[in-house]
């Protein structure tokens, strides 16, 4: 297990250090100057360079790049181009906000995925199997930006349950928490169903059931554990995705997470804050992966053990 | 008040978004304002043009003092100015205030400029904010914590999204709040977990909201000018023929009739009529779809060799809408424009690499004529101006020059008007519209004025009814 670890944590500090210079030098590549978007165009040259030399853009896309990695080994992210507010101070005030709705979602979507996915698979073709998978149909279907102003019609405006948007005690979280966890929940729910239909198939759940096992404990202590692993690969990417920010759901919801803030800070051109959002969620990938792939482990130990299937 | 984005920076010697600019008119104090035909008026400062390169500056006994407890004086206004005009400072309003040769203290409420060169608009270019010099030479964050003498006060920022100002003659507190989409907005207010929101609201959510019983809609004209913009070194853009077959092929009025729901009005220059320099009197390019077809004829295009076209927007689903239906106008005269929207970096670095044939925008906030050379001289091409579709006239330029070095605004603005007739000739732009200002109001509130500008100036005034505070008043009155 040890040297399983070292070697996750050794790709994905490869992994972290590539996409971050990659996205270092792409979005240098992108069309628009941050400085004309600070001094706008009745700047005069001279106050452009000025600006560019202060800024540090006057120098090769290589050296900027070597400062900004020498920077990083220090936790300096740099500051913001636009509100002079350090990248560090910028991003930690926004990853509580996107822990807590990506936590959220993910707790609402497993909620409801799970039992959702269970009685579609031991009911196939029942009534359970298509009303589950007209929710998943439709999960899938509705896109965040036409779900969110609904459930606000609805239960803010109508209800008068949930405040309308703004991150604001729990009660503000249930509903960007269930329009980020709908569309989850509804990818996973087939999951779950696909995975655990395949391993009812095999032969030691019929073992499980010729021993005289009752059904409900079959499938909990059976199939469902032999069922966890893709269903576990999928929640790892999406968890990362979540993690990532759900640009459309915090834009809704006004809620201030990481997503929103890297699209403010792409549109507005602002390099530092850009790259501080890329890093945060390249690691957040990193992190979700490598804990993935230890419960894999966890859960099957030939993974680990590095034998084969 | 619900915002569609929050302020950036509330250091007005950086500030360039709109939201922060309107914020910081109601944090600080600046010499100079501006009347509804956009002439400058005294702000905190009456003025004496001494000879036609020295200005002086009187401070009125008035002024506010900053929210530090000391008083705004001549050494606050020297300082700002200095600050700003100091290059290795690169401040986006150093550009404006270049023609300042020296400013110099008389006493501590009166201020000289002089100038490098004459020009009879300078005190419409001292609208800068003005800073405390004590915290100005401490290098004070004014980004995050501003210090002004302005009606308000900085109270709290707790995170960027939302700001809260208190109103300093009577500590009431005025929340900032950023709410992006503007459904959600209107939501909000519906609900009353806001007050009021101004602006950014599609036609569909203004008639909407109009419909809702408590809610107090605001409307008035607006000064904000939309076009669409050509490239005149392009081989079809640059003919003029077919720049007028499309001003031809557009239905404003159908636009802003049904599209806006009248939430607009017709321009033909940059300036809305009110304008001191406006010209008054340009012949509007009416809908004649024939007389387009004609002219397209005339240039070379027709069913069987039709105009095709490229038109850049940005992404705002808004622009994008008037943009499909110019399209739509366009196609009936035989013109196919392909239509691109782009990440607002991505658009606006091409329109000024000149990398488009048409595109739309709008100018916002502009006040005084000088913008014309800004625009269309022919050596304003970016990066030194904004002349963005190449536009070169000879006249114009000679124009430009005679209106700067003219004696008189009444000089300056016969001049500005022959410009403006010249380039209304040459259409490097099609004119749109001015769009209206729109604000909403909940029931609670009452005292707003909404300013053509757009910008918050109202909130001075505006009154928050309390329930409480009639069921006191009830009380009081039953004693």
């Amino acid at each position: 297990m040890g040297d399983f670890l070292i070697s996750r944590l050794l790709s994905a500090l490869v992994v972290i250090l590539g996409t971050v210079c990659l996205v270092f030098m792409l979005i240098h590549l992108v069309p628009g100057d941050p400085v004309d978007v600070m001094l706008g165009e009745s700047a005069r040259p001279s106050d452009r360079q000025a600006l560019r030399v202060s800024l540090g853009l006057d120098q090769s896309i290589a050296i900027q790049l070597s400062h900004y990695l020498k920077g990083i080994a220090v936790l300096d992210l740099g500051t913001s181009l636009h509100t002079k507010q350090p990248v560090t101070e910028l991003l930690a005030s926004r990853i509580p906000a996107t822990l807590q709705l990506a936590f959220a979602a993910l707790f609402c979507a497993l909620s409801i995925a799970i039992p959702l996915g269970i009685l579609a698979a031991v009911n196939r073709s029942g009534s359970w199997d298509w009303g589950a998978m007209g929710f998943s149909m439709l999960g899938v279907s509705i896109p965040n930006f036409w779900l969110g102003p609904m459930l606000i019609l609805c239960f803010s405006l109508w209800l008068g349950w949930t405040p309308v948007s703004g991150r604001e005690g729990l009660s503000s979280l249930i509903l960007p928490a269930v329009t980020l966890g709908s569309s989850f929940a509804a990818i996973l729910a087939r999951m779950v169903r696909s995975s655990l239909l395949e391993v009812m198939g095999e032969d030691f759940v019929r073992t499980a059931r010729a021993k005289g096992l009752d059904e409900s404990r079959v499938i909990w202590h059976h199939a469902m554990r032999n069922a966890w692993l893709p269903v576990i690969t999928l929640l790892g990417l999406q968890l990362g995705a979540l993690l990532g920010g759900a640009i459309v759901t915090e834009v809704v919801f006004d809620w201030p997470g990481i997503g929103s803030l890297m699209i403010e800070s792409i549109q507005k051109r602002d390099y530092p804050v850009v790259q501080g959002c890329v890093l945060f969620i390249s690691l957040s990938y990193v992190l979700v992966n490598t804990l993935t792939d230890i419960v894999y482990g966890l859960i099957d130990p030939r993974i680990s053990d590095g034998t084969d299937r | 008040m619900g915002l569609a984005s929050a302020p950036l920076n509330l250091d007005p010697r950086y500030a360039t978004d709109a939201t922060s600019e309107r914020i910081n008119r109601l944090l600080y104090q600046r010499l100079v304002e501006f009347d509804t035909q956009s002439m400058p008026v005294p702000g905190i400062a009456d003025w004496q043009r001494l000879t036609p390169r020295h200005y002086r500056f009187y401070l009125s006994d008035n002024v506010n003092r900053f929210t530090d407890g000391h008083r705004l004086e001549a050494d606050d206004v020297i300082a700002t100015y200095q600050h700003v005009l100091d290059p290795d400072n690169a401040s986006p309003r150093r550009a404006s205030l270049t023609l300042i040769e020296s400013i110099t203290k008389v006493d501590q409420t009166t201020v000289d400029f002089h100038l490098f060169r004459t020009d009879p608009l300078f005190p419409a270019y001292l609208t800068l904010d003005i800073l405390p010099m004590g915290l100005l030479n401490k290098a004070h964050n004014f980004a995050r914590q501003p210090v002004g003498s302005g009606p308000f006060t900085f109270y709290a920022w707790p995170e960027s999204g939302k700001l809260i100002l208190e109103r300093r003659r009577d500590h009431q507190l005025i929340e900032l709040l950023e709410v992006k989409n503007p459904t959600v907005r209107a939501l909000k207010l519906l609900r009353g977990e806001i007050d009021m929101l101004q602006n950014d609201l599609s036609p569909e959510l203004i008639g909407y909201l109009q419909s809702q019983t408590g809610i107090n809609l605001q409307r008035r004209h607006g000064s904000n000018f939309t076009y669409l913009g050509f490239n005149l070194q392009d081989p079809d853009t640059g003919d003029p023929r077919v720049r007028r077959a499309i001003a031809h092929a557009i239905d404003r009025q159908a636009i802003i009739d049904q599209v806006m729901h009248g939430a607009a009005r017709q321009a033909e220059t940059l300036f809305p009529p009110e304008h001191w320099a406006s010209s008054g009197d340009l012949t509007t390019y009416t809908y004649d779809p024939a007389t387009s077809r004609v002219l397209l004829s005339e240039a070379g295009y027709d069913a069987g060799n039709p105009l095709h076209l490229v038109y850049k927007t940005s992404s705002d689903p808004y622009r994008i809408r008037l943009a499909t239906i110019i399209q739509s106008q366009l196609k009936t005269v035989g013109i196919e424009v392909d239509l691109r929207s782009y990440d607002w970096g991505t658009f606006f670095g091409d329109i000024k690499r000149g990398n488009f044939q048409l595109y739309s925008l709008s100018w916002v906030g502009i006040r005084t004529p000088d913008v014309f050379r800004y625009i269309f001289a022919s050596d304003s091409l970016p990066p030194m101006g904004a002349n963005r579709g190449r536009y070169s006239s000879p006249s114009v330029d000679r124009l430009l020059l005679q209106a700067e070095a003219a004696g008189a605004l009444q000089q300056q603005a016969r001049l500005y008007r022959q410009i403006q007739q010249q380039i209304h000739y040459d259409l490097p732009y099609v004119p749109l519209w001015y769009e209206d200002q729109v604000s909403a109001l909940g029931a609670r509130v009452s005292g707003y004025k909404l300013m053509m500008d757009g910008n918050y100036d109202g909130l001075e005034r505006v009154s928050i009814h309390h329930p409480e505070d009639s069921q006191h008043a009830q009380t009081a009155a039953a004693y």
